[in-house]
């Protein structure tokens, strides 16, 4: 199980997250190496068009954009905290 | 170094698919098989810290971007097997519940941070740890250089995946020195973050990284 000290840690840092995931990268634009080679090359981000999900880049529909990211942080764990035990289970059973 | 759908062409996603799931299902039968069982019950809390450092983007004015990937954290901490697992988990809830990443793109980026990422750090790790011995300098360095080399190199065959998906016809002229250079100079804070996080790990949580038990340079559970 988590221990008291990783659930801080986990907790603070989706806490602390939208300083550098929404309001810092909308100040400078955040821009990774991949989309400048991409621009360079013409490819084209079909994201939108073949989208599936209501929390679309970490946000939740009808809540600001920093809101929705903590939101989306808590969720996200949740969902690779239950992968992950699921697997851990499948995989410590098989011996 | 999540790519999008709309990326990649069929022959691409085929071929990474076919890696990626070829590489999981020897992952999956190798700690089936009892190699680094005894690391499972971190599986879930190191995917679930990689998750949020993910999170963490570091906006850099006037450049490129770039955030932690954790490939080789996870390939030094739980070996290459586990290691993969871990960056599978991370990357398939970014992009099943987040649409981070693109779903015909997820064999690529299974394939460059989760296998390249994860072995490229391993292995280096490992170099240094047999030319320098298993002292805490070999640590520091191994996890910088492996951090450094598995994201610069990562960084090199995601600018082939979409070079080679490119109409442009030297496609890859083009996005493997842009991707290559780019992640080579944004990579020394993934080095960086690995060797501190391998550094308080093994000095201060007494956890001895799985690749110094695999490399066979460390014998016991001591650091």
């Amino acid at each position: 199980m988590l221990s008291r000290k990783t659930v801080i840690v986990i907790v603070a840092l989706i806490m602390i997250s939208p300083l550098f995931g929404v309001i810092l990268a909308d100040a400078v634009g955040y821009h990774e190496p991949l989309d400048v080679a991409a621009e360079k090359l013409g490819l084209k981000d079909i994201t939108d068009k073949l989208n599936w999900t209501p929390f679309l880049d970490y946000s939740v529909p009808g809540l600001p954009a920093t809101v929705g990211y903590i939101i989306s942080g808590f969720i996200g764990v949740a969902a690779v905290l239950g992968l992950g035990y699921l697997i851990k289970a499948v995989l410590g059973r098989k011996s | 170094m999540h790519i999008p759908d709309g990326f990649l062409d069929l022959p691409v996603i085929i071929v990474t698919y076919a890696i990626a799931v070829a590489w999981l299902a020897y992952s999956f039968y190798k700690v089936g098989k009892g190699v680094g069982k005894d690391r499972l019950s971190m599986v879930p809390v190191l995917a679930a810290g990689i998750f949020v450092a993910q999170m963490l983007n570091w906006p850099i004015p006037g450049g490129t971007s770039l955030h932690f990937v954790g490939g080789a954290l996870a390939g030094v901490l739980l070996g290459p097997y586990l290691g993969s697992i871990v960056i599978f988990i991370v990357l398939l809830v970014q992009c099943l519940i987040f649409h981070d990443g693109g779903i015909t793109a997820l064999g690529a980026n299974v394939l460059n941070m989760g296998i390249v990422d994860v072995l490229v750090g391993y292995a280096t790790y490992v170099l240094a740890l047999k030319l320098l011995g298993p002292k805490r300098r070999a640590r520091l360095v191994g996890a910088f250089a492996g951090g450094w080399l598995g994201i610069t190199l990562a960084g090199i065959v995601c600018g082939l995946e979409i070079g080679y998906s490119s109409a442009c016809p030297f496609g890859i002229a083009v996005s493997v020195p842009v991707m290559g250079a780019w992640h080579a100079a944004l990579g020394v804070i993934e080095g960086f973050i690995t060797a501190f996080v391998i550094d308080y790990l093994s000095t201060k949580a007494d956890m001895i990284p799985q690749a110094d038990l695999l490399s066979g340079v460390v014998r016991n559970a001591k650091p």
